[in-house]
């Protein structure tokens, strides 16, 4: 299997450092939930709130959710925010963020690519970033919100950044994606695309995930729980027709440049629970 | 004759860079710098009510504009045949 590097930039609240870490080993957990376990036992000790997207994201139709994991007393969760944080922080050329410790102040992190700047909590988040090309995560009332609409489920989100006195994040994302066959990538888009009609969710008006045309009303509360494959790729949990079938994850994996076999894929589950096993 | 893409509908706009990500393909890039069509969320709308709006570089009718138009799942593009 060809090892791709996961990118992780980690974030130390209390000390106001950054510092971006290739990882070499980590191609097996894929992405999303089984990266964002596998971070959370490299960094379980310093109780990191992680940030993790997929191979797809950024890519691929209804592939457009970020896995949010997170130590809830002891408890490890994972919960996947919708909107368009995950093109962000792929086009970012991240993996993953992993922060961590206590911020002495309230703080506003400002992430543009690979670097961080941390900013009072007197900063607007809304006038930091770039606009256009940034997603904007802050707290708003009781909740915790992307782009003022998408939130995550239950309270744990809010409580990470409470526990962080984390107030925002804003990042931004202005790389460019390399793709060595653009017009099978192309190709192999429309096909999905036109799969709309795979999705068990209803067309509808409201705020859309990047890269999705739904506009349904499900993803405005986020996800929890679901097919692992799905959450390491990280898929939208309707679009479970499209992204459990096997056939599809692998042309959009190859297309990549991912030469993922069937016995990585099938071995996922197994890894990600033994992860958690010890973790856990 | 020319054709020109047009923001007919902005209201419509779900925010979904649809529009964007497939300009952006028919460049060949994967990604948002350098991106024809922008896609921002009004911070002053209500609370609730989430808008967004959008801006076109004109550079955008050198592309397939019916293909972008196409691709908006709520109609805010028009192609208008230019004089």
């Amino acid at each position: 299997m060809e090892t791709r590097p996961r990118k992780v930039l980690s974030i130390n609240l209390a000390k106001k450092e950054y510092e971006v870490k290739s990882f070499e080993d980590l191609n097996n957990y894929i992405g999303g939930v089984g990266l964002g376990f596998k971070l959370m036992e490299l960094y379980y000790d310093k109780n990191p709130l992680i940030f993790a997207v997929g191979p797809l994201n950024g890519f691929f139709p209804f592939a457009s959710k970020t896995a949010v994991v997170l130590n809830n007393d002891g408890v490890i969760e994972d919960i996947y925010l919708g909107g368009n944080i995950s093109l962000r922080i792929r086009y970012a050329g991240l993996d993953a963020i992993v922060i961590y410790g206590t911020s002495p102040e309230p703080a506003v992190l400002d992430i543009l690519n690979a670097a961080v700047s941390f900013k009072s909590v007197n900063e607007n988040p809304e006038k930091l970033g770039l606009p256009g090309k940034k997603s904007v995560l802050k707290l708003e009332g009781s909740k915790v919100l992307l782009g003022g609409y998408f939130g995550t489920p239950e309270h744990y989100l809010e409580k990470e950044f409470e526990d962080k006195n984390l107030y925002g994040i804003v990042i931004t994302g202005t790389e460019l994606m390399h793709i060595s066959d653009f017009d099978k990538y192309e190709e192999l888009y429309s096909r999905i695309l036109n799969r709309k009609d795979d999705l068990s969710v209803l067309e509808g008006n409201y705020p859309s995930c990047s890269n999705c045309p739904m506009g349904c009303g499900k993803s405005q509360t986020g996800e929890m729980g679901g097919n692992v494959l799905l959450h390491s790729l990280v898929a939208c949990q309707y679009a479970d027709k499209i992204y459990t079938d096997v056939g599809i994850v692998f042309s959009c994996l190859n297309v990549l440049g991912y030469n993922y076999t069937h016995e990585d894929i099938e071995s996922l589950p197994r890894l990600i629970e033994q992860t958690l096993r010890r973790i856990s | 004759m020319p054709r020109t893409l047009k923001i007919s509908f902005p209201e419509k706009c779900v925010g979904c860079e649809m529009c964007i990500l497939e300009a952006q393909r028919q460049l060949s890039k994967v990604g948002l710098e350098g991106a024809l069509i922008r896609v921002f969320r009004n911070t002053n709308s209500k609370l609730g009510n989430i808008e967004y709006s959008l801006e076109i570089d004109p550079r955008i009718n050198s592309l397939n504009v019916d293909k972008i138009a196409q691709i908006c799942p709520k109609l805010v593009f028009e192609v208008e045949e230019a004089e």
